[in-house]
């Protein structure tokens, strides 16, 4: 009986382990997603930020205020877009 | 509420205010604690490689360990031809993941919290690397603004998209690190100040919160490091192996 006793504690014991180690895996993954998250959203909102300044510089340059700016703007969310696609394409490659 | 959650990201002097021809060069807690960074990673691996055991010790193994994991992704990322720039790499990578290793200890400073550290990393990279392809291929370098396979009348659209692209590398680089430590720094803060605030009896739910926090922040210490680190592979890989 006491040998019963003590596998059934013995069994306790390593099931709250295996759940402590699947916990701090969800954890981990957690971790992964926000730190692809964060990235995916930098590459858009960076392209979009150097289009519109490239646009605001040029606009400077040949007096023309708003037209290089709102071309330049879709132009930089054109590259944003590529970039995210691209660094998503990355992390599919590195998954498989 | 005394805490400010921002307080912590300021730099102050240490020490005399040192002045050279109008350039402030004092020295700050945020040199301070990069100075810290650096002395902990030459103690470290000195440490390691001063005996060079069959068994190792805890530091040799670190150093050992640090040393497989860049040479490893190195060369699965950017292939063989990067290997002379393995030392740019390795001392890039163990020096941002100090500064935020460092940056997580109580009463420390971030020094990657703040952008102009970040950026100053991510301008150095950019400018080599473009420096690099241009010795490389020449101008032949200027085809990564051209994709192969487009037509004709695209071809003007694509190649602006691709040269914003193409600039817009060491901003979401700089940014991101920055964002990603600073956000962290501040959230812990905040959450440390409700423990206070909530006082003895509702204090439990924050406290518990920040404690999960700060094992989720030292995962992305590390991540991001390990990102920054990856990136620049990446952009040196289209450096040196010219293909689209």
């Amino acid at each position: 009986m006491t040998n019963l006793d003590d596998l059934k504690t013995r069994l306790k014991i390593a099931k709250s382990k295996l759940q402590k180690k699947a916990l701090e895996k969800d954890d981990k993954k957690k971790g992964v997603f926000l730190g692809n998250a964060f990235k995916l959203g930098s590459e858009l909102v960076a392209a979009v930020a150097v289009g519109t300044i490239i646009g605001f510089i040029l606009d400077n340059w040949f007096d023309t205020k708003p037209i290089l700016i709102i071309i330049f703007f879709l132009f930089g969310a054109a590259a944003g877009i590529t970039n995210v696609f691209r660094a998503a394409k990355r992390m599919q490659e590195q998954e498989d | 509420m005394a805490a400010n959650p921002m307080h912590q990201f300021k730099v102050h002097t240490i020490g005399p205010e040192i002045e050279i021809s109008g350039v402030n060069l004092s020295f700050t807690n945020a040199s301070l604690f990069m100075t810290i960074s650096g002395v902990l990673i030459i103690a470290l691996l000195l440490l390691g490689t001063r005996e060079k055991k069959l068994i190792p010790s805890k530091a040799q193994l670190l150093s050992e360990m640090l040393y497989n994991f860049i040479a490893k992704m190195i060369s699965d990322t950017a292939g063989k031809k990067a290997k002379p720039f393995f030392p740019f790499i390795f001392s890039l990578f163990v020096f941002i993941l100090f500064c935020n290793m460092v940056g997580m200890l109580p009463y420390s400073f971030t020094v990657t919290s703040h952008i102009i550290v970040t950026l100053t990393f991510a301008i150095f990279i950019f400018i080599g690397v473009t420096i690099l392809g241009f010795i490389m291929h020449g101008f032949k370098y200027l085809k990564i603004f051209v994709p192969s396979g487009v037509p004709l009348v695209l071809l003007p659209i694509i190649s602006i998209i691709e040269i914003i692209s193409y600039l817009s590398r060491p901003i979401s680089l700089s940014v991101r690190l920055f964002a990603n430590m600073m956000a962290g720094h501040t959230m812990l803060k905040v959450f440390g100040g409700f423990v206070i605030s909530l006082g003895l009896i509702g204090g439990w739910l924050p406290l518990t919160f920040s404690v999960a926090l700060t094992g989720l922040e030292i995962l992305v210490a590390f991540l991001q490091a390990y990102v920054f680190a990856i990136l620049t592979c990446i952009y040196l890989n289209d450096a040196l192996n010219l293909h689209h």
